[in-house]
């Protein structure tokens, strides 16, 4: 690493927390803020606000320079042993003085609300206030340090390097969100701006702009709704992530995932609206038709690729074409004319949208509150039944029954959650309070299926011969054939999988009511299927990685809602996001090369093993 | 309706002609960076970028002449547009050189992740210009078809071949850059460079020739071409910008380049043969044969049937897809 690289971070840290807001003292409707950066208050709306003593954030700004000048002469001129710790402590410190601050601010924002209010005013005063830029960089900058600090005891100089597969998404997030806050500096205005800003005024506001854009992108995480609002729209994205990975560990580009989700959606209506019986027997055959109808539109490129040679990414795009003009057929008339004959179609909901007919009570998925025991807003109690199921499967599946074989281990694992079931039906709930904007969320059973999928996502490709096939086949197709797989069975195996997982995003939709009613509507955010690309790449095709993905998104989606509503930013920036990251993961990040090179990375690593036998010796 | 009247075949001929033109420019286009061994997915969204810049170019232009006098007619104005076009797409495609040459990206990837910035980014600019996000405001200057060039022929262009030969002077550059990108790509030594580099980089490199310069130059070409395939898209076949315009066509276009055997007469086939048949398609889509999703899908089922007969006979650039290291 450069030497010059830790004064220049710092410098870059200084100047930017200078022209930062570090607090949102108060923010109305629209954006408009009372920002407080250290070298004074910063006020474009002319918003009214109390007296406010922050005398001493200019002064921890110095502090800040100071600790910043430390840390850079401690890198430059000390070494070894006292330069580690040096930086253990500068690390330390920024961030027992960054929650320092944090609490003053939050202290002085309650005793002026508490005052307001003592004095007769109906409302506190300030409203929706909260830390800003300047904060955030400072616990980040505190961050590095520790981490630069980790880097240089022994054996640490690899660090970076071995936990590659989170580096390098998170650079290609840090870099799309940058790209980001340029566009929204270029093409928004300041909010609420009546008279014109101080250059100083004016940084400030841009970057509270922009700080704001991302603040209400992540907004939901704080609320349970929100996370709930997140989960919900996370779900169709694991499935389809989980897709998308499935392909790429077999070296396939699934990009047909939006065609599989509509077949999926198709089947699942056909069941929904057709199959009689009981819900015991429905309701999984309607899951089944879901992952059967992707399953059957994601094997055909599968097998055009294995039989013809024909490359699966121009053919999955064209089946999702396709699939979009069957859904067209079956949902937007319901009479059609064949070579002059009228046939009628019996699918089509009468009115003027286009969407389905109701599908069956039996074949529908509970909501997610209503699995936990709630019937809907107010008072209920939560039912342990399914919080401990899932409790006794994963215990079961890790701790009991670790001894056995993969199938009776999963089998006994199963059995345990179905015990664990039933006992929490049997047990007293907990009584607690169910908000409205909370019941509202139609999260649904569909999220269970799709973390199952998870769990099967990780046992087909790292617990099974199949999978260890289908990963062989990725790595080295000839050596794999060689070695006795079967490519062509392979290829259409896997595209069948890959369907599967887009086509079971359809349960979230059509039978779990994810878009307000239980039908197959012609809205149906097939566009998902893309996102899958992103959700597969960001995650690093790793189960909990797709998670985590799905999740993040989820969170940026229903962040763009509120984006458009207080800034008038379209949602799609979100969009415009998870296409950078993706540029950004197929540039590596525009990291070295042993970041993205499996080889390349074991031989960087190697290189720096005789430092750590020395620490051994 | 009957099929072989005089007016159903020149409305066919025509159609298909302005059909062919955005496949023929996108195809030519990706011929070059192919050539090159560069996988340019991106088409898609190169099209889309180029619709967009030339719609709002021109919608800028235009907007304080109409202003002053809503009937003015400036003949440069369209042009600029294609211009625009013409520039975005080659920024497009340099971000994806860039990538893909000197990062060494996956370049399906990298090709996927332009063309789903392609979905998302117009409709920011959308807003910010014209408080919507899916369609751009309509523009009055559009790319003109030859006849009003030339008044002193109406009579000629009231036949029925002149009704056929009364297109865009877009859908003449089209096809006549068929063979002048024949002689480019085969009879110049830039154009053996170029092969070259597409079959065997490490060989060419011997040779003192420039790998990743002739790549990024494949690239860019395809950005340049592929950019008017948008502008025509926009301003020529209608008025204005829609989101996600280009509807496969980049993809459509890279199976007639695989279906034409990276050859540019072979590509003139094949996108004909795709013209004609999206043409036909909207000629019989009044008339109650089929239902009209089924023939909507034509095109695209056309393609992949396309894809699984041929490619086994084509033989591909021995260097695509791969990343030339030094």
């Amino acid at each position: 690493m450069s030497r010059a690289l830790v004064p220049l971070v710092s410098l870059f840290f200084a100047l930017l927390a200078a022209v930062s807001p570090w607090f949102v003292i108060k923010r109305a409707f629209g954006g408009k803020g009372v920002l407080l950066a250290p070298f004074g208050l910063v006020n474009p709306g002319g918003t009214r606000v109390p007296e406010f003593d922050l005398a001493w954030v200019p002064l921890a700004f110095w502090v800040w320079v100071a600790l910043a000048a430390l840390a850079s002469l401690a890198y430059l001129f000390l070494k070894g042993r006292a330069r580690v710790q040096a930086l253990y402590v500068l690390g330390g410190l920024g961030l027992l003085f960054f929650a320092l601050e944090a609490f003053l601010f939050y202290r002085q924002v309650a005793e002026i609300n508490a005052a307001a209010l003592e004095a007769g005013a109906r409302r506190p005063p300030l409203k929706r206030y909260s830390l800003s830029l300047g904060l955030y960089l400072q616990f980040f900058y505190a961050l590095f340090l520790l981490v630069l600090a980790r880097m240089h005891t022994p054996g640490g100089a690899g660090l970076l390097v071995r936990y590659r597969g989170v580096v390098v998404p998170a650079v290609s997030l840090l870099l799309a969100m940058v790209a980001g806050g340029v566009l929204v500096w270029l093409l928004r205005p300041i909010p609420g701006l009546r008279e014109p800003l101080s250059t100083y005024g004016y940084l400030v506001a841009k970057l509270d702009l922009v700080t704001y854009t991302f603040q209400l992108l992540f907004g939901p995480v704080l609320t349970l709704p929100g996370l709930f609002q997140s989960a919900l729209i996370a779900t169709p994205l694991i499935f389809t992530g989980l897709s998308v990975a499935f392909g790429f560990k077999a070296g396939l580009f699934n990009i047909g995932a939006p065609g599989q989700l509509i077949m999926g959606a198709v089947f699942a209506m056909f069941a929904g609206l057709y199959l009689p019986g009981p819900k015991l027997l429905v309701l999984p055959a309607a899951i089944a038709a879901a992952a059967l109808g992707g399953a059957f539109w994601g094997a055909i490129p599968g097998w055009l690729k294995a039989r013809f040679g024909a490359h699966e990414v121009i053919n999955t795009i064209m089946m999702n074409y396709v699939a979009l003009s069957v859904m067209l057929l079956l949902l937007s008339k319901n009479e059609w004319s064949f070579f002059g004959h009228v046939v009628h179609f019996p699918f089509k909901a009468p009115g003027y949208e286009p969407k389905s007919l109701e599908i069956s009570e039996a074949a529908r998925i509970p909501l997610f509150l209503n699995l936990l025991g709630f019937k809907g807003a107010g008072p209920g109690e939560l039912s342990l039944a399914l919080p401990l199921a899932l409790l006794l499967l994963l215990l079961g599946y890790y701790l009991f029954f670790r001894k056995l074989e993969l199938g009776p281990r999963v089998l006994a694992s199963l059995a345990a959650a179905v015990a664990g079931y039933l006992v929490g039906g049997l047990l007293p709930g907990i009584p607690a309070q169910v908000g409205a904007d909370l019941a509202s969320v139609r999260l649904n059973g569909a999220f269970l299926i799709a973390l199952f999928s998870v769990a099967f996502y990780n046992f087909y490709m790292w617990r099974t011969k199949h999978g260890f096939e289908l990963r062989a086949v990725g790595l080295a197709p000839k050596a794999a054939e060689y070695a006795g797989v079967k490519i062509t069975q392979k290829l259409v195996l896997t595209m069948a999988i890959a369907g599967a997982l887009a086509g079971l995003a359809a349960t979230h939709y059509v039978l779990g009511g994810g878009i307000d009613e239980y039908r197959f509507k012609q809205s149906i955010p097939y566009n998902v299927g893309f996102d899958g690309i992103a959700v597969a790449l960001m995650g690093q095709n790793t189960p909990i990685g797709v998670t985590l993905a799905a999740g993040l998104f989820g969170v940026l989606l229903t962040g763009g809602l509120q984006l458009n509503l207080q800034l008038g930013i379209s949602r799609e920036l979100v969009l415009v996001l998870e296409a950078l990251i993706v540029l950004f993961i197929a540039a590596g990040g525009f990291l070295p090369r042993y970041f993205t090179d499996p080889l390349l990375a074991a031989e960087f690593l190697k290189r720096l093993a005789p430092e750590r036998e020395k620490e051994v010796a | 309706m009957d099929i072989l009247s005089t007016a159903f075949l020149v409305a066919l001929v025509a159609g298909a002609l302005r059909q062919t033109t955005p496949l023929l420019f996108t195809a030519l286009g990706g011929m070059f960076n192919e050539r090159s061994g560069v996988v340019n997915i991106a088409l898609e969204g190169i099209i889309n970028f180029g619709a967009l810049a030339a719609a709002v170019t021109v919608q800028l232009l235009e907007a304080p002449y109409l202003a002053q006098d809503p009937n003015v007619r400036i003949w440069w104005i369209p042009w600029v547009g294609v211009l625009a076009a013409i520039v975005a797409g080659v920024i497009t495609a340099w971000i994806h050189a860039v990538v893909s040459i000197r990062y060494r990206a996956d370049q399906i990837v990298s090709g996927t992740a332009i063309n789903m910035l392609s979905f998302g980014l117009p409709s920011i600019v959308l807003l910010f210009l014209y408080h919507n996000t899916t369609a751009s405001k309509e523009v009055v200057h559009r790319i003109l078809p030859i006849s009003s060039y030339l008044p002193f022929l109406q009579d000629f262009f009231a036949t029925p071949l002149g009704r056929i030969l009364d297109q865009s002077p877009l859908v003449y550059l089209a096809f006549v850059l068929v063979p002048v990108t024949y002689f480019a790509l085969f009879k110049t030594p830039w154009g053996l460079r170029l092969r070259s580099v597409g079959e065997h980089p490490e060989a060419a490199d011997s040779l003192g020739i420039n790998v990743f310069l002739m790549r990024y130059q494949g690239v860019l070409l395809s950005g340049v071409l592929a950019g008017i395939a948008g502008a025509y898209l926009s301003i020529d076949q209608i008025n204005q910008f829609i989101r996600m315009m280009a509807a496969g066509r980049g993809f459509i276009a890279l199976a007639a380049l695989i279906f034409g055997k990276w050859h540019p007469f072979g590509i003139l086939g094949a996108t004909l043969l795709f013209g004609f048949a999206e043409a036909f398609r909207i000629q019989i889509e009044g008339a109650g044969v089929l239902p009209s999703p089924i023939l909507q899908a034509f095109p695209y089922v056309l393609t992949m049937l396309v894809l699984a007969g041929f490619i086994g006979r084509a033989r591909p650039p021995a260097a695509i897809g791969k990343p030339y290291e030094k």
